[in-house]
């Protein structure tokens, strides 16, 4: 242990001039933030109690009733759900296979590094409008000539109100999966090689291993990307913008966000669309202090900060 | 914590293997090797799906329009329709999207690295007073997208006289570069590498008498390079991909960035062809596919650390 040098006291001079350096530093950035970060969101929660953007009356919690009361909201509050039952359902464990066989396999591994990821390239755009091509509603579409293989009938995908959940979360796993795997065959290659050697030696048997050890520890980074998985899915704005489009038949993959953003856009009720947003910021907040929890709570250094300091 | 390395040969055999889950002495069972060769099979299975959109777009784009109209559906095109690339590239005139977007795309990465990097110095290494205060308020910002304000965030910009849309010159983008500036990921990412960096090496150069600004430019910034590049990998996609802002801002129809470009086709009347439209796709992502090829290993290692490091 390092023996604690005794703190000198700074005289005022240099104190004042860390402290205006310091600013000078920070002063452009710190405009930037508040005219792109802090004062949109401050302006945005003024707006949710007023009447709108150009008429400043106080109006309390009037927009927030409305959009409980309004049919789309509900649909939409809903539809996120959907989205994050049908992301874990398709999309989480996805990276997670990946990562493990990229992790295990020694021949043309960086190929197959490379061809996975990357859909993560093209932009987030393109990629919905090429499947959104391939869902189309004619014969000659690619999943009905698929469909059609196997006997079913011509039918409009985009166009099913219960298909067009999954068909976005498809689209947005093809090309999200890649990058996830990445981080979890970093996991993969983390867990010490002693541990599969030890229980080699006694005898563990390939599944046991599997359980007993790779599961284990690999369960940070699970719980993780599971919470973050879950945080960025409440974000989902263009999919259903262009896939569907504007929400679908019948509100049918509208999400929070877009909807927040066509009562602004479409229907000029900014109130309602800054009361959305609000709410949409609670969610999210909320999953955030969890996600940080979590991280805390799997933190190997927890409770050993104080002593390590000392 | 012991890393056994796997030899790099040019035919790789299974008693090669070294570390991780299988190695050698597991791959003398010969169930095991039957695993292996599903662990090569899955994989080729997953290429294949990340790769297949892709083929599917570039196949479908060199249709012709007869082609598509026709009843039977063949994937590759029975007529290579050539000329429709310089056909389509003329009407739409693509050429000033690639530039338009180049110009975006450079800004904006000057800008997340200049703006986030010296808020971080100055909040992490510099700490004058209020610092603890700024950090939290940008945490806050990290856990809010932007897009979610962007409503009163636009009101802002056209108060400041940007969303004209008879723009002449490139200062449009102005209001998207320097929101790059205001990233708090990147302020993130920057400010974890800067608090790691040894505090000896700034304390040796405050002992010459090097001013805060010298040191930050020649002792600091030299030891940036590999966050340096992280964060500009990450605006460069990010920017590229970027479509609600770009598409609120850029009025003018000379500076739409390629995005913006596209979703703006895929609403003018008369609709486009589907393969015209998907041509226009695949012209766009190409730029990010060489990009990805050239600096793959960068692009690759800077995404593993994405969602490990928050």
């Amino acid at each position: 242990m390092r023996q604690k040098v005794p703190h000198r006291k700074k005289s005022l001079k240099s104190r004042l001039k860390k402290n205006l350096f310091g600013w000078a530093f920070i002063i452009i950035p710190l405009i930037l933030f508040g005219l792109y970060v802090w004062y949109p969101m401050g302006r945005n929660f003024v707006l949710s109690f007023q009447k709108d953007y150009f008429d400043s009356t106080f109006v309390g919690f009037d927009n927030y009733i409305a959009i409980f009361h309004d049919p789309v909201f509900a649909k939409a509050l809903k539809n996120t759900f959907l989205y994050i039952l049908w992301s874990l359902v398709i999309g989480y464990l996805v990276p997670v296979i990946l990562g493990f066989l990229l992790s295990e396999v020694f021949h043309a591994k960086g190929a197959f590094r490379v061809i996975l990821y990357l859909p993560c390239m093209i932009s987030g755009i393109a990629v919905v409008f090429l499947f959104s091509t391939m869902y189309g509603d004619t014969s000659t579409d690619l999943f009905n000539v698929i469909g059609s293989w196997f006997g079913a009938d011509t039918q409009p995908w985009k166009g099913n109100v219960h298909l067009i959940i999954p068909l976005i979360v498809l689209a947005m796993t093809w090309r999200g999966a890649g990058s996830t795997s990445l981080i979890y065959l970093s996991a993969f290659q983390s867990i010490d090689d002693t541990m599969y050697e030890a229980a080699r030696m006694d005898g563990a048997s390939v599944w046991q291993r599997f359980w007993r050890l790779t599961v284990p520890a690999l369960k940070g980074t699970l719980l993780t990307l599971f919470v973050l998985q879950i945080i960025s899915v409440f974000q989902v704005f263009y999919e259903p913008l262009v896939i569907g489009p504007k929400g679908g038949p019948l509100s049918s993959s509208m999400s929070l966000q877009l909807l927040s953003y066509l009562y602004a856009f479409e229907d000029f009720e900014h109130g309602k669309s800054a009361a959305t947003a609000i709410i949409l910021v609670l969610i999210i907040v909320v999953f955030t202090f969890l996600y940080r929890f979590v991280q805390m709570l799997l933190d190997p250094m927890r409770g050993k900060k104080g002593e390590r300091r000392r | 914590m012991r890393k056994t390395r796997t030899p790099k040969r040019v035919f790789m055999r299974f008693k090669d293997k070294r570390g991780g889950f299988l190695n050698f002495a597991d791959y003398r069972n010969p169930a095991n090797k039957v695993g292996y060769v599903f662990i090569i099979v899955i994989l080729l299975f997953f290429c294949f799906v990340a790769l297949f959109p892709i083929v599917f777009l570039f196949a479908s784009s060199m249709k012709s329009v007869e082609e598509i109209n026709s009843s039977t559906y063949t994937f590759w095109p029975q007529v290579w329709d050539w000329e429709k690339i310089s056909r389509l590239w003329e009407r739409f005139d693509f050429g000033r999207y690639y530039l338009n977007t180049l110009v975006y795309v450079v800004g904006a990465v000057v800008c997340a690295v200049v703006f986030n990097s010296l808020m971080a110095y100055g909040v992490a290494v510099i700490k004058p007073r209020g610092h603890k205060i700024i950090n939290t308020l940008i945490f806050l910002g990290y856990m809010v997208p932007t897009i979610l304000n962007i409503f009163p965030l636009l009101q802002e910009i056209r108060a400041f006289g940007f969303l004209d849309p008879d723009h002449q010159s490139y200062l449009t983008f102005l209001p998207l570069w320097l929101g790059f500036g205001a990233n708090a990921y990147y302020y993130m990412l920057f400010r974890d590498y800067f608090s790691r960096l040894p505090k000896s090496l700034i304390e040796a150069a405050e002992m010459d008498g090097a001013s805060q600004w010298q040191i930050f430019t020649r002792v600091i910034l030299p030891l940036s390079r590999p966050i340096i590049g992280i964060v500009a990998i990450f605006s460069m996609t990010a920017s590229y991909s970027d479509f609600l802002l770009p598409y609120c801002v850029l009025q003018s129809e000379k500076h739409q960035t390629i995005v913006v470009g596209i979703y703006n086709i895929s609403n003018i009347n008369p609709p486009l062809q589907t393969p015209d439209f998907l041509l226009l796709i695949l012209l766009s992502i190409i730029p990010q596919i060489i990009i990805f090829l050239i600096f793959q290993r960068q692009i690759m290692n800077a995404g593993a650390g994405k969602g490990s490091k928050e």
